[in-house]
Formats: C-alpha cells, sequence, structure tokens
C-alpha cells in the first residue's frame, strides 16, 4: 500500500512538468504582446528593454527552464500588465475564494447528492424513486446560470426581505449560500445518479443477499454493506469534479460578483498577461491533478482488489 | 403453485432486476427472419427494438429530432426577422404573436432561439465528431498496438486529464482571437477528447481477443486490414453512444463560454450568448435568460436519456453501471 501511495505521489511530477509544458506552448501561441500595444507608443528601444528584464527576449527552452524552477520556488514572478504586483499576490488574494466556493459546492453535492440516490435505489421503480431522478434529471441539465439567476431572482430580490441574500459579494455566510447552491446543484444531480446506479448494482451482490439471510435488519444491511461498497464510483467521479467545481466556476464567479480567479483568469487573458495566465492554468493543472491522485489513493484503500492487482 | 421447469434453471434474480429484463423483452422472430439475408444487420436491428421499448429514450430521441427540426426550418419560414431592433415592442412577455416575447432590442425570442440553436447545436456536433476523431485514432492505436506504445501512449493520456477544461479554452479562444463558430469548435474539442480515447482502447483491446480476429491473422490479413475491416466497424456501437455522452459538455461549454463574453458575440446568436442579454435584464424581464437556458437544458435532458437508452440497447452487458 505504502508502495503504491509512494509510486502514484511521485507519478504527479512528471505530469505536472507536462501539463506546464503545455500550457507554455499554447500560451506562446497567442498573438499580441503586453509590451507592444497599439494605444501605447513606446520607443523600440524601451520595448526591447521591457521584453529584456521579463526574459521575453530569450529562447523558448530557457524560459521554459526558468519557468519551472520558479514554479517548483513558488516564485510565480511579476505581472507583466499591473506594474508592481507579483503573480503570487494576485493568487493570494484571489484564489482563497475559488477555493472556498468550490470546496463548499462539492460539499453541498455530496451531502444531498448521496442520500437523494440512495433514497432512490431503495425505493427502485416507485414513486419516490422516479420523483428523485427526475429531479437528478434536471438538476443535471439545467445551465448553472439559470440556477443562479433563478435564485438571486427569487431569494434576493423578489423575495428579499423574508431570506435578506445579497445578489453579490463574497462576505458574510448570507452571500455564500446562493453560489455555492448554484454552483453545487450540477454535481449533487451527478452524484444522485451515481449513487442510485451503483446501490442497485451492490443490492443483486451475495454478500447482501447473505446479510438479509442471516436476519438483518435493512437499516444495518444498507449502512455497513450496501453503502461502504457503493461508494466507490461516487470517490472516483469526485476528483475530476472537485477539479471542475474549482476551476469551473468562470460563470457563477461572473454572476455574483465573487472576486475568485475565474473572473480575474478572464481578465488576465484578455489583457494578454503571461504570467498570470500561466501561473493560474498551472495552479488550477496542479488542483486537478492532485484531485486525481487523492482519489486514486482512497481508491486504493477502499478496494482491496485493485489493491493485489497492482502490487 | 409449482414452479415451472425453465424456471428452476434460472438462476435466483432479484425482483427489481427481474422487472428491468422483462422490460427489453427479445426482439420477436417474425416470418423476416426465416430468410435470414444478412447476420450483420441483426444487431443493429436488436438494438433497434430494444431501443424502441425504452420509453423514456423514445420520448427523448423524438423531443430531441423535433428541437432539431424547430431549429433548421423555422428560421426559414418565420415571419420575423431575427436581427431586426424594435424597441417599440422591446422585452414583451410572451404572447400569440410572439410565443417566447421578445428580447431588449424588441427581437422575437422564438425565432431567435431557433437561429441560435443552429449554432449551438452546430459547434456541439462539429466538436463531437472531431472529438470522435481524434479519440478513435489515439484509442485504437493505443489499444491496437499494445505493449510499450499503448503504455506510453495512456499514460501520456494521464497527464493530459491534468488540464483544467475552461481554462485551456480559452486560451485556445485567445489563439485564434476570439469566439466564432469554429474557433468554438476548436476550442471545445482540444480538452474533451480524452475520454473517447480511453473508451475506444479498451474496446479495441477487449474485441482484439476475438476469435475472429485470430481468424483473420491466421488466413494472413494484414494488421492494417485487422484494424479498418475487423476492429473499428465493431467499435460503432460505443461511439454512437459516446456522441450522446459528449454532447451535453460541449453544449454547455459553448454556452458557458459565450455567456461570460468569450463565445459567439452579438448580433450572432447562440444560446450561451442570448442567455448573457438575457441576464442583463433578468430583474424586468426573467423570460429572456430563461428562453435559451430551457432550450439548453431539454437538450441536454434528451441527449442524456438517449445515451442511456442506446447504452441499454447496443451494450446491455453495462446495464446499470
Amino acid at each position: 500500500m505504502t508502495r503504491l501511495i509512494v509510486r502514484r505521489v511521485l507519478w504527479t511530477v512528471p505530469v505536472i512538468l507536462l501539463v506546464i509544458f503545455f500550457t507554455f506552448v499554447l500560451m506562446r501561441q497567442i498573438e499580441g504582446n503586453p509590451f507592444r500595444t497599439s494605444e501605447r507608443a513606446i520607443p523600440e528601444s524601451i520595448q526591447r528593454n521591457l521584453e529584456e528584464k521579463y526574459g521575453l527576449d530569450d529562447p523558448w527552452w530557457v524560459q521554459y527552464a526558468r519557468y519551472v524552477r520558479n514554479v517548483a520556488t513558488f516564485d510565480l514572478g511579476p505581472s507583466l500588465v499591473l506594474r508592481n504586483r507579483d503573480v503570487n499576490d494576485i493568487v493570494r488574494e484571489h484564489f482563497p475564494p475559488s477555493l472556498e466556493l468550490g470546496a463548499l459546492a462539492m460539499l453541498f453535492a455530496l451531502v444531498f447528492g448521496i442520500p437523494l440516490g440512495l433514497y432512490a435505489a431503495l425505493r427502485a421503480n416507485k414513486l419516490g424513486d422516479y420523483t428523485a431522478m427526475v429531479v437528478a434529471n434536471v438538476g443535471f441539465a439545467v445551465p448553472s446560470f439559470l440556477v443562479a439567476t433563478l435564485l438571486i431572482y427569487f431569494f434576493a430580490v423578489r423575495w428579499g426581505d423574508v431570506f435578506d441574500f445579497p445578489t453579490s459579494g463574497w462576505t458574510t455566510w448570507q452571500s455564500k449560500v446562493l453560489p455555492v447552491i448554484a454552483l453545487g446543484i450540477g454535481p449533487m444531480a451527478y452524484f444522485a445518479r451515481l449513487t442510485r446506479g451503483s446501490v442497485l448494482e451492490t443490492l443483486q451482490q451475495d454478500y447482501v443477499r447473505t446479510a438479509r439471510a442471516k436476519g438483518l435488519r435493512q437499516r444495518r444491511i444498507v449502512a455497513v454493506h450496501v453503502l461502504r461498497n457503493s461508494l466507490i464510483p461516487v470517490v472516483t467521479a469526485a476528483g475530476p469534479i472537485l477539479g471542475f467545481l474549482i476551476t469551473g466556476s468562470f460563470v457563477i464567479e461572473q454572476i455574483f460578483a465573487i472576486p475568485g480567479i475565474g473572473r480575474y483568469y478572464v481578465t488576465a487573458v484578455t489583457a494578454r498577461d503571461y504570467s498570470v495566465v500561466m501561473a493560474l492554468t498551472v495552479l488550477l493543472a496542479i488542483i486537478v491533478i492532485v484531485a486525481n491522485m487523492v482519489v486514486d489513493i482512497l481508491y486504493g484503500i477502499l478496494d482491496p482488489r485493485t489493491r493485489e492487482a497492482r502490487s | 403453485m409449482t414452479t415451472s421447469p425453465e424456471r428452476q434453471d434460472q438462476p435466483f434474480v432479484f425482483p427489481s432486476r427481474r422487472r428491468k429484463e422483462q422490460r427489453y423483452p427479445e426482439p420477436p422472430l417474425g416470418p423476416s427472419e426465416a430468410g435470414a439475408p444478412v447476420r450483420a444487420s441483426s444487431l443493429w436491428r436488436d438494438a433497434w427494438y430494444r431501443y424502441i421499448r425504452n420509453r423514456g429514450a423514445v420520448i427523448a430521441g423524438a423531443v430531441f429530432v423535433l428541437l432539431v427540426a424547430y431549429c433548421l426550418v423555422w428560421p426559414l419560414v418565420s415571419p420575423y426577422d431575427p436581427y431586426e431592433v424594435d424597441f417599440s415592442q422591446a422585452s414583451e412577455g410572451p404572447s400569440p404573436g410572439h410565443p417566447f416575447g421578445t428580447d431588449q432590442f424588441g427581437r422575437d425570442l422564438f425565432t431567435r432561439t431557433a437561429l441560435g440553436g443552429r449554432v449551438s447545436i452546430g459547434i456541439g456536433f462539429a466538436a463531437t465528431l472531431v472529438i470522435l476523431a481524434i479519440g478513435v485514432t489515439y484509442g485504437s492505436i493505443a489499444g491496437f498496438l499494445g505493449g510499450v506504445t499503448d503504455n506510453v501512449l495512456m499514460r501520456f493520456l494521464d497527464a493530459l486529464y491534468g488540464l483544467p477544461y475552461l481554462p485551456f479554452a480559452i486560451i485556445v479562444l485567445a489563439i485564434f482571437g476570439g469566439g466564432s463558430f469554429w474557433t468554438m469548435v476548436i476550442a471545445l474539442s482540444i480538452a474533451s477528447w480524452f475520454t473517447t480515447a480511453r473508451i475506444v482502447r479498451g474496446q479495441v483491446i477487449t474485441l482484439k481477443e476475438n476469435d475472429y480476429v485470430r481468424a483473420a491473422y491466421a488466413v494472413g490479413a494484414k494488421r492494417s486490414r485487422i484494424l479498418l475491416r475487423h476492429l473499428l466497424p465493431n467499435t460503432l456501437g460505443v461511439l454512437v453512444i459516446a456522441v450522446f455522452l459528449e454532447l451535453p459538455g460541449v453544449i454547455l461549454g459553448e454556452a458557458f463560454l459565450s455567456f461570460i463574453g468569450l463565445g459567439i458575440s452579438p448580433p450572432d446568436a447562440s444560446w450561451g450568448s442570448m442567455a448573457q442579454d438575457g441576464y442583463r435584464a433578468y430583474r424586468v424581464s426573467p423570460h429572456i435568460i430563461i428562453v435559451p437556458s430551457v432550450a439548453i437544458a431539454t437538450l441536454i435532458l434528451c441527449a442524456n436519456f438517449i445515451a442511456d437508452g442506446l447504452r441499454d440497447a447496443l451494450d446491455p452487458r453495462t446495464r446499470e453501471t
């Protein structure tokens, strides 16, 4: 088991290097240059000095090597557009809200999605199942910007006197309720569907029949024998979903005016702020990679069969 | 009550499972089967019988076809010009003249939704085809060659899984200098072909072990012929499912990008850019954002049900997983 974990952790290193490389190659394809904008006429010599200062005139492999070294030492360099601001500052300022939003939405999705799916599976093909699955299917299909807009429309504007949720911001707990629901509802529906399918399958297993034959109560069978074994596919899906929630909250951040990475990212791309875009992309990629790594390790712990097969 | 003889032979099945299987009875062996002309078509006919017995999937398929037909045909016959601005009837709610109401520029939303649907669905299908093309090439090479090649290709794919989807789409859009139909297609497909590649690889590896492949080798068929003639045609079932699995993600991706202002830009319409228009006016006329969003939701809902139905129909073994 330890060997598996060590191998899995070490494996993330080349993956991160490769992702940095991709981002690097792609970024170089973007036309334009933060110092060569048409509206500010900067003399050629100054432009060249600026490019030299930020190392933009070096060959690409020198830039790449320097960049990898800087990422490894958590020095993300200066912003190219906002003078006197380090990318580190920007990350420190805009990253926590995104992280918090993603984590809370994930929590929301798990806390409501798994019970919903379990409930549906236990009443398979009955009214309760159909209701739960209609909710899950619709929740999965409706785009988050509609959910967000409707939540704002009803709970912040129309019935604003009753509920007192603000329409934007990320300060008080009230301001966090609506964005978390809006972002979490899709994954919640996804988890519900996944749990239902998985529980239905587990219910057919021999060990569940044995438990029934032993005369165990339904509650104990479900809690001990069914749920634990049914959660493996949910855990597997949770990694990519967590990555998606943290990296994919662009729309929600824009609607609720949350000062997170997503909103800043779009601005940085349009301004050709290479160092910021690079840093944020690599950071987001690292989150996804680490989330996947954690899932793989959890998977090994939850399902001993995979452990034996690999070692 | 006595149990019938064939009942005793069957393994014990839980009632919930039993009911499921009754929903997909064997296709009737009608007189058309007697001649048994083409054995190859029977897989697809069996699948068709299983599909049309799944009520949800049939309804979803019908709604899907209707929605696509509406998007294609309505702009041609609509009495309204989807681009004509008329502030005298801006932001009207639904009425007999305008079933979905009008937007803040007084344009008929029923017509514009059809027009936006052309772009959204068009991007969706085009990107899905690109995803399939890349995924099939990559996956079949990895699965067919196996060994070191497979290992290297799959480790590389693992690494690509780390790419965050939307940020990469945004960078790609920036490279091409903004959103248009084809730049959106490229941006949306470039970071989402990994799953399809994996599915195809898995399928090819399974198929490779079949006796008919060994037989083909035995009669001296070339490897390229085995791949193109014996393996790839048999992945078709999985690919048909993959189309409807990938479509929702791509359509949502388009909507998100257009919503944050990086995709299709006015006066051209896509469902995402219409939702963005609607978002600006949600306090006074929420119907402007609801109409395109519901269109997106309907399409995604249908695609999900169709994918489920196709999976049950084409690959009964993987049911409920």
